[in-house]
């Protein structure tokens, strides 16, 4: 079972056809995992459908993640954040 | 292991000593309760529970019981988070269905008790028992209209984002109720499957998932929290109404029919022979009350 941050990265960006995914773990402790997902599919969808849209997405990693955390955005709300 | 004759007798608790032994295992007793004791020759307390086992093994015959040295068969203990000795895994139809972290004698003899009594194997039957799962589920996440279930408890939180969740709802002032997950497998394991939500925390508000801790940290960064979350009355409030709620209230420890304390009890004496009209609260029943009582006096009486 392959847990590197990059593969995870990767699936991330590949199955939610994101425009960006950025790996924001602090700690590097190898079993804990925090990402930023920006993605349209997030569009028009509360936070906890686009929670579980990535819960879906990592259902067979997430069991041997023990820290995981993420944050949704759609691009609109990230371009958003970013000029602040 | 010629050690002699009287280790015969008792030689009900089977060694496990590899992964694809277990797996054998699982399979074979399928269809009986089998417990699994994850031990550790360097741990005093396993050696009593192997006694405790070996006991049990004789009374209950139908029970299969094995022991596993956690460290020694190590892809078995990670599989099922093992992460002290002694832990007791219990298995039916090859399915986990309780577990036991830590050496506590009568637990493990109820636990065992509660199993094997259990009924049948038939498919009927596990169905019947997801059903009272779903049901015990559903009346958990009812239980209060906020409910927290944690790893831990709010004032000693067990991990640090259930830490973190309970301090958001603290400084947001919101009524909830908690469940610790780690007291009960069955309901960490199945809310997980009810929620389809694989972590913990989990906050959920009229009996619906809100969802873990990032969610709670946006919602509070959007300023929705306040409006999904019911709050609890604040203090002052709680206080004014109280203090009103008769001409004369008198604060006490216990009530009119049982004092709780000797002040109190010369108070009652003194407040009954004057024919005064009074009710009264129990500050022992309110630990908030106690405490900030005395120091919200002040400004109660300035409100007068």
């Amino acid at each position: 079972m392959e847990l590197s941050a990059e593969y995870l990265r990767e699936k991330l960006q590949r199955d939610l056809e994101a425009e960006h995914v950025e790996d924001t773990t602090l700690n590097r402790c190898s079993c804990s995992f925090r990402v930023l997902v920006v993605s349209a599919k997030f569009e028009g969808k509360p936070l906890l459908q686009r929670h579980r849209l990535v819960n879906a997405c990592l259902a067979e990693e997430l069991p041997h993640i023990h820290a995981f955390e993420q944050k949704t955005l759609t691009p609109d709300q990230w371009a958003r954040e970013r000029q602040k | 292991m010629a050690a002699g004759a009287a280790e015969a007798a008792v030689a009900a608790v089977e060694e496990v000593g590899s992964a694809g032994q277990f797996e054998e295992l699982l399979r074979l007793k399928a269809k009986s309760l089998l417990v699994v004791h994850f031990w550790a020759p360097w741990a005093p307390q396993c050696a009593q529970m192997n006694e405790v086992m070996a006991e049990l093994a004789k009374e209950l015959p139908q029970v299969s019981f094995v022991k596993l040295e956690a460290e020694g068969v190590p892809e078995v203990s990670e599989k099922y988070e093992i992460s002290s000795v002694p832990t007791f895994l219990f298995f039916k139809n090859s399915q986990k269905i309780d577990r036991l972290d830590g050496a506590h004698a009568p637990e493990l003899t109820k636990k065992v008790q509660r199993h094997a009594s259990s009924g049948s194997f038939l498919p009927s039957a596990n169905e019947h028992l997801k059903e009272d799962l779903n049901l015990r589920l559903k009346k958990l996440t009812h239980a209060a209209p906020c409910m927290l279930f944690m790893k831990g408890t709010p004032q000693e939180p067990r991990c640090g984002f259930s830490k973190q969740m309970v301090e958001i709802l603290h400084k947001h002032n919101i009524q909830f109720s908690s469940f610790d997950i780690f007291s009960d497998e069955e309901v960490r394991q199945g809310l997980k499957a009810y929620s389809s939500w694989p972590t913990y925390p989990q906050l959920y508000v009229s009996g619906e998932l809100i969802g873990g801790l990032d969610i709670i940290k946006e919602l509070e960064a959007s300023e929705e929290l306040d409006t999904i979350c019911p709050k609890a009355p604040k203090l002052e409030e709680r206080l004014k109404v109280l203090t009103n709620k008769a001409s004369v209230m008198l604060f006490m420890k216990g009530n009119k029919q049982e004092a709780k304390c000797g002040f109190s009890k010369q108070i009652l004496e003194i407040l009954n022979s004057t024919g005064v009209e009074y009710e009264t609260f129990d500050i022992l029943e309110d630990e908030e009350e106690l405490k900030e009582n005395g120091e919200l006096l002040p400004i109660l009486r300035g409100e007068n």
